[in-house]
């Protein structure tokens, strides 16, 4: 944990790796002063917001390190709600670094990961669900991830939240309003309308809980074990996944001895491919050891892709591995569709969970495979649209203590429980969307039965 | 702050000033307990008066009188002889929120209320202005009176109602009073004013009364109380005093239509009238304002005792003129000839921010003087009473050089209403509702002797006779349970314990109970056997609530130094960092409560702490 003192941080703020600019970012009381040590240029001094174009200096030797364009976001403006002062120079690791430890020598502390947003968060300029969406965001590798996070950064769950808990809150309102205006001229809500009133809130939890499906994969990525008996392309079809000649190819079998894994993105989520040994009696120590891999690889991956050749008919040693694949999900892809096909995909009795013919070499179908791994997730277009999905394991927490309560709820109302007997659970899913978003209070819900009914003898 | 040229004409341990619910209960908790107690009043035949309805409970304000009953308190046992109608209220809900109610004959509990004080030794009552406080840097050292005499007292309980520069509304006429006919304390107020309290003003109102001869009750419903009265005091066995009936009737639009022509008149829509008024208990002027929709509005007749005429028509509030009173009256079904003997007004009033006291009800500022009632922002008598009591007690325990009382929120309506007072502070008046405890199932009017009759006979307010009644009411009711949860019961598939039957909605105690000995089912009355009933029913919700308690006890027992300085952490915005230098709260789950403190206020805080924490570990 980084101390909280109003010290000046700095860091280099872009991925260490030759690219076309470098950003370099301090942030605390200092940041500006400090850059105006090393900062020289013509014109005027430092404007809020406005980029200014000079050279950094080092004042010891003398020396100029790059021209850079500097550009300050005076506090509380900034992300950090501290003046901020953002470097863009070339983007040499070189020049970067020599930057950095020039403003470090000229006082400024090098940055603990997070420490930005950290300040953000302490600075009250983002709650704790921004936060994390922050750090999912630079977390991104797809484009896909990247959206969904800056959606969420930009509130979207809390949005889709606001109005269900807008309803939850109605309903506690008018049932302690019944409790404690029993004696003035309040009704009581009839058992129907609360069972009428928790369906929709029930609803809207279950999809949202039912996000987590795909958000986690969407957040975390997958990995995909290519498996199959030798020789029917597993490697060729790894590569052309890839899209890359990343495996050794050969025609001889049992090329592939060790296991090969690769990140590529298919349709916007980061997949981890794993090229495996062919599976078969092993001929010798090495190939055993490859097996061996396969074996594990097929048990640890989230996702399996078997590969069967179709232009041969199913071997011994297909049967057996389709057999071990009985009772846990995997797709099925039929190679080799550039040749005659030796039997029909309809005639392979097997529980895959999609069968889909390719090929390798022309990367006939290869498509198709990508977007059925995809579609096999349950999807929710809207929320995914909004951003609105859980991807992180908090929560989803949070969300299935919300739903468990108001499953408890419908069950205590069912059985003719008094009022505030499921009130209890009521207010356990309340503060676990307050978890989730702002909190709510007892002031709020007095306010809303006060503006709602007209209590008072 | 005065000085002392002069020595003090009268000495005595606590003083309390103010004679009505809240003053009567402080007075007798501080006599009780030992202490040489003067109660100052100006007025000696109006004390324990009922200024507003004449009416002791209710849902949430019922818990509370029971809690006061069970710690030792008066006001149970005073409504108890003088109510004219019971009724227990949300019966038809669970019996965690059931809620005795009575209408009160008002001159008779005025005269039984000092009957009782006048009996109480070491208390003397007394008649005088109060038209200073007097101190001496931080500390209390009594009172000044407008006759001149001063008053040396260790503690000072201050309850003055609406007294504090009183200001009275009827229509277009102001004039400065503390009630309908008496004289407002103008000196006492300025002189709290100058010790440099935050203060703020509230707004009451009441309506009109009218003389019972001129109603037509043969057209109205009628309400009546319960057959079988529930008592509000444990101590009490039987009410047998006579039992009379209220009567309900309503507005509708035509009357609605008066209101609304002459709103122009009305000093609460004229901007006449700056306090802040109830939501709760709006007058009719904003009933009708706010709720355009609703085409009427209920009023309760409730007569004012046995020996009146007199009648107040609850629900009707209103700081009209008197002429639009009448006219209004006069438009209402059994009205038509009704003749005002009082009219409805409006009063505004000084209050001390409830933020300037500690959990003991003792200000922060000057070392024992304690504020209780609708000085701090409270309405209603049972609220009054209970923070009486508990400033009596903590001023007692004071002079004694003893540990406050401070009750948790966990264990009393009480510690939720000062809880909520000196934490979160009051903008409008403040009243009870059972909503506001989070503990609701806990907080039960049949348990509260269980709450809390132990703690009131260990500070002395409980007499041994009481509490060993008490003792062996408990010992009945263990017994019940205990045999209980050896029987069972037959069903269709067998035999299932008496304990699990009991946890069906359907499943009475009463429909077990000639499975009971005899002599259990002779040892018991009828509530002992519903409060058994009621733990046994509940009991894995109560369980549920315990472990709720205990996290939330968990959660907010990281204490914060008092003098933390919440300006140097940079992540507050100066409007939190004002609220928690303001409140002070002692704990994170305190500091909770604090309106407008936002969970990333509080992590920050918790990282603070934690950092701080770990820094002293470093350097150890």
């Amino acid at each position: 944990m980084p101390t909280l003192t109003e010290d000046t941080i700095v860091a280099i703020s872009t991925p260490m790796g030759r690219s076309g600019i470098g950003v370099i970012r301090l942030s605390g009381k200092d940041s500006l002063s400090l850059i105006d040590t090393v900062f020289q240029r013509s014109g005027r001094a430092l404007r809020d917001r406005s980029p200014a174009l000079g050279d950094i200096v080092d004042p010891q030797r003398n020396q100029v390190l790059d021209q850079v364009l500097v550009t300050c976001f005076l506090a509380p403006r900034s992300f950090t709600r501290e003046d901020v002062a953002e470097v863009s120079c070339h983007g040499s690791p070189v020049v970067l670094k020599a930057i950095l430890e020039l403003l470090i020598r000229q006082g400024a502390r090098l940055a603990a990961p997070g420490e930005f947003t950290l300040r953000a968060f302490l600075r009250g300029r983002i709650d704790l669900v921004q936060a994390e969406a922050i750090h999912d965001l630079i977390e991104a590798r797809t484009l896909f991830q990247a959206r969904v996070a800056r959606q969420q950064a930009g509130g979207a769950l809390s949005h889709r939240l606001g109005p269900l808990k807008e309803q939850l809150v109605q309903l506690i309102a008018l049932l302690e309003a019944g409790i404690d205006f029993a004696d003035d001229d309040v009704s009581v809500l009839p058992t129907a309308e609360v069972e009428q009133r928790l369906a929709p809130l029930l609803q809207e939890l279950h999809r949202l809980q039912a996000s987590y499906a795909f958000g986690k994969v969407l957040a975390e990525g997958l990995s995909l074990a290519i498996v199959g008996r030798p020789n029917v392309g597993k490697s060729s079809l790894f590569n052309a996944l890839l899209e890359e000649p990343r495996a050794i190819v050969t025609e001889v079998p049992g090329t592939t001895r060790d296991l090969l894994s690769e990140t590529v993105q298919i349709c916007g989520i980061p997949v981890r491919l794993m090229d495996t040994a062919g599976i078969r009696p092993a001929q010798d120590r090495v190939e055993q050891l490859g097996i061996d891999r396969s074996m594990e690889a097929l048990a640890d991956a989230d996702q399996v892709l078997m590969v069967v050749d179709g232009s041969e008919e199913l071997g011994q040693d297909d049967h057996q591995l389709l057999k071990q694949m009985e009772g846990r999900p995997y797709h099925l892809a039929i190679n080799k569709m550039d040749l005659p096909p030796r039997w029909s995909p309809d005639s392979i009795k097997a529980g895959a969970r999609t069968v889909t013919s390719v090929s390798a070499l022309t990367e006939e179908g290869v498509g198709t495979l990508k977007t059925r791994l995809f579609q096999a997730f349950q999807h929710d277009e809207a929320l995914e649209n909004e951003g609105a999905l859980l991807t992180n394991l908090r929560h989803e927490q949070s969300v299935r203590e919300a739903l468990d309560a108001l499953l408890r709820v419908r069950e205590e109302v069912t059985q003719g429980l008094p009022h505030e007997i499921f009130l209890l659970d009521l207010y356990v899913c309340l503060r676990a969307l307050n978890a989730l978003t702002g909190e709510t209070t007892v002031a709020d819900i007095l306010d809303r039965i006060f503006s709602t009914f007209c209590i008072g003898k | 702050m005065t000085s002392f040229a002069k020595a003090f004409d009268e000495n005595y341990d606590v003083v309390v000033v103010g004679a009505g619910h809240a003053g009567c209960e402080a007075a007798m908790a501080a006599a009780r307990m030992g202490q040489e107690t003067a109660l100052y009043t100006m007025n000696l035949d109006l004390i324990a008066q009922m200024s507003c309805n004449p009416a002791v409970g209710g849902i949430a304000k019922g818990h509370l009188v029971r809690e006061i009953d069970a710690l030792g308190g008066v006001m149970g046992e005073v409504i108890d002889r003088t109510g004219i109608q019971f009724r227990l209220l949300n019966r038809s809900r669970g019996p965690a929120v059931w809620s005795p109610r009575a209408q009160a004959d008002k001159q008779a509990y005025r005269v039984e209320m000092r009957r009782v004080l006048e009996q109480q030794t070491r208390l003397r009552i007394k008649q005088a202005e109060v038209i200073s406080i007097l101190g001496d840097g931080d500390v209390v050292r009594g009172i000044e009176l407008r006759d001149g005499r001063r008053v040396g007292a260790q503690a000072v309980i201050l309850t003055t109602g609406t007294f504090l520069n009183g200001l009275i509304h009827i229509g277009e006429n102001r004039c400065a009073a503390g009630r309908s006919g008496e004289l407002p304390s103008i000196s006492l107020a300025e002189s709290i004013k100058s010790m440099g309290f935050e203060w703020g003003r509230l707004k009451t109102g009441t309506p009109p009364r009218l003389d019972g001869r001129t109603i037509e009750f043969g057209c109205l419903e009628e309400q009546k109380g319960d057959a079988v009265p529930t008592p509000f005091s444990f101590r009490t066995e039987r009410i047998s005093q006579p039992q009379i009936s209220c009567y309900i009737t309503y507005t509708h639009e035509g009357v609605h239509q008066i209101i609304r022509d002459n709103m122009a008149r009305s000093p609460l829509y004229s901007g006449q009238i700056q306090g802040v008024g109830p939501r709760y208990c709006p007058s009719i002027e904003d009933k009708v304002v706010k709720f355009p929709d609703k085409p009427r509005h209920q009023l309760f007749l409730e007569p004012e005792g046995l020996n009146t005429y007199e009648v107040y028509v609850n629900g009707l509030s209103t700081s009209m003129p008197v002429d639009v009173q009448m006219q209004v009256l006069h438009g209402i079904p059994g009205l038509e000839k009704a003749e005002v003997i009082r009219p409805g007004y409006a009063i505004e009033y000084d209050f001390v921010r409830p933020t300037e006291l500690q959990p003991t009800l003792e200000t922060k500022q000057l070392r024992g003087l304690y504020h209780a009632g609708q000085i701090n922002g409270t309405t209603g008598y049972e609220e009054a009473a209970c923070q009486g009591l508990m400033a009596g007690i903590n001023a007692a325990r004071q002079v004694q050089d003893k540990a406050p009382l401070v009750l948790e929120r966990h264990q009393a309506y009480i510690g939720i209403l000062i809880d909520d007072l000196v934490t979160l502070g009051t903008d409008e008046p403040y009243r009870m509702f059972t909503s506001r405890a989070e503990f609701r199932l806990h907080l039960r009017i049949d348990n509260a002797d269980q709450r809390l009759t132990p703690i009131g006979h260990r500070l002395g307010l409980v007499t041994e006779e009481s509490f060993q009644r008490f003792l062996s009411k408990q010992a009945r009711m263990q017994a019940l349970e205990s045999f209980l949860r050896t029987l069972t019961i037959p069903v269709d598939s067998g035999r299932i314990s008496a304990v699990q039957a009991l946890k069906r909605p359907e499943v009475s105690l009463e429909s077990l109970w000639t499975a009971l000995p005899a002599d259990i089912q002779r040892s018991l009355t009828p509530e002992e056997v519903k409060s058994v009933e009621t733990a046994i029913k509940y009991e894995g919700y109560l369980r549920q609530q315990d472990l709720e308690i205990e996290r939330m006890r968990k959660a907010s027992s990281r204490r914060i130094p008092a003098q933390f300085e919440y300006h140097t952490i940079p992540g507050l915005s100066r409007e939190v960092v004002e609220k928690l230098s303001r409140v002070r709260p002692s704990s994170i789950g305190q500091a909770s409560r604090i309106p407008g403190i936002t969970p990333a206020a509080l992590s920050i805080i918790h990282i603070y702490l934690e950092l701080r924490a770990r820094e002293k570990q470093e350097t150890a």
